[in-house]
């Protein structure tokens, strides 16, 4: 009994599905495309090719050395955000936080960064090989592979021609789909792409923060005050706005819709903590000059 | 014959494959549009004039004293002061954000809330809005003054504006109350038997005078006509049963020069039949 062979290539289409520029795809398609967001598609003029996807798999750790030194080289080209925060006390012991930290995993941005790019340029090439005109209704997963240290990422939509139109030199790709994917383009919108940033910032509390967050104070040790917790607040911003900066870059004009906006929290030790944000959403690119809309009429529903 | 949006799509791929930029390549949009609503919202925005500009962010972190949650009955003080001062930052954040962003306002707030033994967290994060320039959707023209922040929806925004209402400030007011413990006698007394538990009855009822009070007090500080879309939460606190909160949070409007406008809505009686299901037991019993 033989066994199948493994393709070697990640990136190549599957065999008798590459599509032919304006021709129609050999067999039967598949898609992704859910019956209403199917039947928006067709009104559209698109027609599906087939289920493209992308897929890597990336060690993942974190990598930490003494004091917050990231124990790899931090990817160069542009300036890590980092602060130092200073004890106000003088020497009061070994165990005392003298300094507290805040810094930008750039490490851990660059690999999430170049395994969500991986998967997403795999996805596309697919894409591009059943001579697709762009992807619609794109879906992503991340998830760490439980125990081994690795994190899978996962891209996946539909690849769709629209039949008498110029084909990019990249694939379009967009997370829309369906009735909001329509009004999109008739708002004079164009999908360019899928555009997403992770920030990672470590935050090593020094005294006055280890003290803040077990309710006492910083000068006397004894019942704190109501006071502000400087040192998070500035790690967990710069979280937030490095993912917005990340994406902004990608974006060059256009403009990013329908975004989503996670924040994580992990608190790694006492007073320690990990912030990350998530950004992703459709690079779109305005074309057109369209009427806006006129308001829309108010009903009320008589049931 | 295919529909006017599939040649709007076509014509838009072939600007996309030509390397076209549009007029978003023009020096109005020099600066990329970040946002977080929907096409719905944004083409809601875009009915009144307006557009979305950029994300933005509010955050803020306060201590709560170590001690406060023990040996004592009544409001923890400490704990409502830190909540006010946390949710005041993070709003001024987030209205210092849309200001550099170029932004009149900020709609489509999420708001993650967490008091905890020593800390509150309040972080807001939402997008920012404005009017697009020469657009007359609304006819309203923004009153003058620091930008709006709110915990609106982009369609509550709309309906306001369109009704003659413009959103202030996002206000909260909070209240964390340890309820008295029952005397031995009243706790005998009541032992096996269903009664209400007066002391926390009274503790909620006090945390809730404070709460709103203090919402009500900031309301009237921003020369508010009223509060809308408040939200609540209230109960027990977690650490203890006998600690309860009371957490309110609205957005102060105000009317417009020329006050309310009636907006009318059209009613409609829907036409749908509800759909018959297909019921397997009925079959069974007509045997």
């Amino acid at each position: 009994m033989s066994m199948p062979s493994v393709d070697p290539d990640p990136t190549r289409s599957p065999p008798g599905r590459a599509g032919s520029g304006d021709g129609p795809s050999r067999g039967a398609w598949v898609s992704g495309l859910s019956v209403p967001s199917f039947a928006a598609c067709l009104e559209l003029g698109m027609e599906p090719l087939g289920l493209a996807q992308g897929v890597a798999v990336m060690q993942w750790a974190w990598y930490v050395g003494t004091y917050g030194m990231p124990a790899l080289p931090a990817p160069t080209g542009r300036r890590q955000y980092s602060e130092t925060w200073r004890c106000p006390h003088g020497f009061v012991g070994a165990e005392h936080r003298s300094y507290g930290f805040n810094y930008e995993q750039t490490w851990v941005e660059g690999n999430w960064a170049n395994g969500f790019g991986l998967a997403y340029r795999r996805m596309l090439d697919e894409a591009e090989a059943l001579g697709a005109h762009g992807v619609i209704g794109v879906v992503d997963q991340m998830r760490h592979t439980a125990g081994s240290g690795t994190a899978e990422f996962l891209i996946r939509g539909t690849a769709v021609r629209v039949p008498g139109a110029a084909v990019p030199s990249t694939p379009f790709a967009t997370y829309l789909s369906g009735q909001r994917l329509t009004k999109l383009v008739d708002t004079g919108y164009v999908p360019v792409g899928i555009a997403a940033a992770l920030s990672s910032v470590q935050m090593i509390g020094y005294c006055t923060t280890q003290y803040q967050l077990a309710g006492s104070t910083a000068m006397t040790w004894g019942g704190g005050g109501v006071e502000p917790i400087t040192q998070v607040v500035r790690a967990k911003g710069a979280a937030l706005r490095l993912a917005r900066e990340h994406v902004r870059a990608q974006l060059g004009t256009d403009a990013l819709h329908g975004a989503t906006f996670d924040a994580f929290e992990h608190e790694v030790g006492e007073a320690d903590f990990t912030f990350q944000c998530l950004v992703k959403g459709t690079r779109v690119r305005f074309v057109g000059h369209v009427e806006p809309p006129a308001q829309p009429g108010l009903v009320v529903s008589l049931r | 014959m295919s529909s006017p949006t599939a040649e709007r799509l076509r014509a838009a791929v072939d600007t996309l494959a030509n390397g076209g930029s549009g007029p978003a390549g023009t020096k109005e949009h020099a600066r990329a549009i970040t946002s977080d609503l929907t096409i719905d919202e944004v083409l809601m925005l875009h009915s009144i004039g307006w557009q979305p500009v950029d994300l933005v962010f509010g955050l803020a972190w306060w201590s709560i004293p170590w001690g406060v949650w023990q040996y004592r009955t009544g409001e923890v003080a400490e704990a409502s002061s830190a909540f006010g001062a946390a949710v005041d930052e993070a709003s001024r954040t987030l209205r210092e954000e849309c200001r550099a962003a170029g932004g009149t306002g900020v709609v489509g707030v999420q708001l993650d809330l967490d008091v905890r033994s020593h800390h509150v967290e309040i972080a807001l994060t939402g997008t920012a809005i404005r009017p697009v320039p020469g657009a007359h959707g609304s006819g309203v023209t923004p009153p003058k003054g620091p930008p709006f922040t709110s915990d609106l929806s982009a369609r509550d925004f709309t309906l306001l504006l369109r009704a003659g209402w413009w959103p202030t400030e996002l206000v909260a007011g909070a209240s964390f109350v340890i309820a008295p413990r029952r005397s031995a006698r009243q706790w005998a007394a009541q032992k096996g038997q269903n009664v209400e538990l007066t002391n926390l009855t009274t503790a909620l009822y006090s945390a809730r005078e404070g709460a709103m009070a203090r919402m009500q007090e900031l309301g009237v500080s921003q020369q508010a006509d009223g509060i809308v879309g408040v939200r609540l939460r209230e109960g027990p606190i977690g650490r203890g049963v006998r600690a309860m909160q009371f957490v309110a949070l609205g957005t102060t409007v105000r009317a417009l020069g020329e006050g309310h406008r009636a907006l009318a809505p059209e009613m409609v009686v829907s036409m749908v039949d509800p759909v018959d299901q297909f019921d397997a037991a009925s079959l069974r019993r007509r045997r």
